[in-house]
Parts: C-alpha cells; structure tokens; sequence
C-alpha cells in the first residue's frame, strides 16, 4: 500500500517535471523583449509630439485626448526604451530618439444620440497621417491610421482607438528592431469599430 | 529772552507735528503695499463639481470629484481618496468645448437594448444631456507637455476659465476654436 502511494507521487513529480520543462523552456529560448535592453538592436526612444490639426476644425479635446491616449498606448508596447512628451528636456540627452508626429486629414464629428437612435449613422471618424521622423529629420515611418466610434461610446471614443491603432501600426512596423531604421514604411491602415465606452 | 523761549518751542512743536504726519504717511502707504502684495493670495477657493476623463496626475480616468482652484493650484479630489494637483503658473492653455453625451451609463444601455419594438431607441432620443469640456493643457516639472479633459454641467467651464486666467493661468492661443466647432455639432444634431 505504501509502496503504491510513494509511485503514484513520484509519477505525479514526473509528470509535472514534464509539463514545466517546455515553458521553461521556451521562457529560455524566446528572444529578449526589445525593452530589455540588452543585444546589439539599437534602442529607441520616442517623443511624441502634439497632434497637429492641419486644416482641419478638430476641437482641443480631441487633440489632448489622442496626444494622451497615444502616450499611454506607446507606453503598453514596450518597444521603445523611453517615451517622452513634447517639450521634455530629458529627451535632448537621449542618443537614439524617434519623434513621432501626427497630422489630421479627416475628421467626421458624429454623435452619439445619432448612433444611440439609428446605429447607422452618427459614427464619429478620424483619420491621420503618422510619420516616425530621427532627429535629422529622415522618415522612418509614413502611415495613415484611422480610429472611429460606430455603435457604443462617445465620441472621445474614437482618439482611443485611434492611439491604438497607431501604437499597433508602429509595433508591426519591420523598421524596429533592426539596427538602423533604415527602411521607410508607407501604408494605411484602418481602423476596427468601438464597442466600448469613454 | 521769552520771545526767544516762545520761538524754540514753536519750532520743536512744528518739528514733532512734522515727524508725526511723516510717521502716518509711511504707515499708510506700507499698509497699502501690504494689501496690494496680500490681494492676490487672498482669493477666495474656487470648487465645482466635474467629471476628470483623462489626463490629470495619478487620477483615475471617468471619475467625479471637486475641481478645486486655491492659491496658486488646480486640485482634483475625488472624495477620500488623496487629492491630485497642479500648479497654475504650468498651465500653458485653457479650452472650451461642448458634448452632447447619453445618460444612464451601462445599465441603460442594456435596459434600452432589451426594450421590444425599438423602445430603447426612442428613449435614447430623449437621454441625452449636454455638458461643457474643459481642455487643459500644462507642462511637467520637466517641460513635458500635459493634458487633462474635464466635463462640467452645461455653462460651468467658462466660469472655471475665467477663474484659471485671473490666477494667472494663460488661455492660449486659439481658445474658443473647439467651442465654436462643438456648438456647431450641437446646433446640427439638434436638427
């Protein structure tokens, strides 16, 4: 009876020594996370400038709450080493800085009594050109992102998905990781709809 | 000899009058200054109820709370928790805006969504509540730049402004650009 118990235990060690040893595993092998900060990839900081609304009416707090929600979403990526603000005499002392700066091309003001009412129309819409620029002034990254607020939320809804969508374009970007952000990127990307709420 | 007894007297009685008078005057004009300089300091706390939706330091985003404006700082405290705050001299620009926001939160949603034959729509045509937003944009310690959305009732923001400006505050540089584009919205989806 003893004797049966002591296999039975030292099956159930075995069978978990086994079930730990592939993540450990894996854990082992994975490459390191580009915010580790160890390997010969260069890392970058970012500054994030503030949202430059061209020719477009776009009210003040749209372009706070996209400028903050894209520190916040850049942030969540871990790609970069640092992320600075605009203005921040911290970032003059960085060696390797990307500046990422934001332009809007279009803006559809919606409303959300309009998308409450009818759920098809009433969607609030911004579109914007993201240009991830060196210190020299060479474009690393040329994108235009959208993000819109369709069906539940309001319509500062829309700069969160924006901010989102702008940190997935860069951390999808092939330009990072590399030595050298050598390669320029052109592309759109669009947005997926907001079923949340601000 | 009493004539000049008489004069010696005259003179040190028109002495000490003099020193007197000279002795009110600077007592008032330093009262004065010491008003003038204590003017300021001397405002009366400004309060309103607001709704912080992002930006302010370590303050969660969507919560209600006191928007607070004393001395020489704008406070956010929502209720026992501790307060957040800035200084006035970092707020680079004050803004204006306006929403027109569904009320009820999530469980009207789900109560309008469950409404038979379109009921909750009809509902959500009525909920609807207008709010002002409050734009402040201020600088970090390190020169980064901030910014921090505030949603009041209707008509409140601008109080808030004025107050913000009169401490000291700049109102920047194309203030009223949002509320002329909000009010636009407004004034087409009340069509």
């Amino acid at each position: 009876m003893k004797t049966s118990k002591a296999k039975l235990c030292v099956c159930l060690a075995a069978i978990m020594v086994v079930a730990a040893m592939p993540s450990r595993l894996s854990s082992e092998t994975s490459p390191e996370s580009p915010a580790a900060g160890s390997g010969s990839a260069t890392q970058w900081s970012l500054q994030v400038d503030r949202i430059e609304p061209g020719e477009i009416e776009l009210a003040h707090s749209f372009q706070v709450a996209t400028y903050e929600n894209l520190l916040t979403e850049l942030n969540k990526t871990h790609q970069f080493m640092h992320v600075f603000r605009e203005g921040d005499r911290k970032a003059s002392d960085v060696p390797n800085l990307l500046i990422l700066k934001t332009t809007v091309l279009r803006y559809a003001r919606g409303s959300e009594t309009r998308r409450a009412v009818t759920t098809f129309s009433g969607a609030t819409k911004l579109s914007v050109r993201s240009q991830l620029v060196t210190r020299e002034g060479k474009v690393v990254l040329d994108r235009t992102v959208s993000g819109n607020v369709r069906f539940f939320g309001s319509n500062l809804r829309a700069t969160h998905n924006l901010a989102r969508n702008i940190a997935k374009t860069i951390k999808e970007s092939p330009s990072f990781g590399s030595e050298q952000p050598s390669e320029t990127v052109t592309g759109q990307q669009t947005a997926g709809n907001s079923r949340g709420g601000l | 000899m009493s004539r000049l007894v008489f004069q010696k007297h005259k003179r040190s009685y028109f002495a000490r009058k003099l020193a007197c008078s000279l002795w009110l005057l600077l007592l008032c004009s330093s009262i004065g200054a010491w008003a003038q300089s204590a003017a300021p300091s001397a405002r009366a706390p400004f309060s309103i109820r607001a709704t912080h939706l992002l930006g302010f330091p370590n303050t969660k985003n969507n919560c209600n709370g006191d928007l607070t404006i004393e001395d020489d700082a704008l406070r956010f405290e929502q209720g026992a928790k501790p307060e957040a705050e800035i200084k006035i001299a970092s707020v680079q620009g004050v803004f204006l805006g306006s929403e027109s926001k569904q009320v009820g939160g999530n469980l009207a949603k789900v109560g309008k969504a469950a409404a038979p034959y379109g009921g909750g729509r009809v509902v959500s045509l009525f909920a609807h509540k207008k709010y002002d937003s409050l734009t402040v944009e201020y600088a970090d310690d390190d020169g980064g730049l901030h910014g921090a959305i505030f949603q009041l009732s209707k008509g409140k923001a601008e109080s808030v402004r004025r107050e913000l400006v009169a401490r000291g505050a700049s109102p920047g540089l194309h203030e009223d650009d949002s509320m002329e584009a909000s009010t636009a919205e407004v004034s087409h989806e009340d069509k």
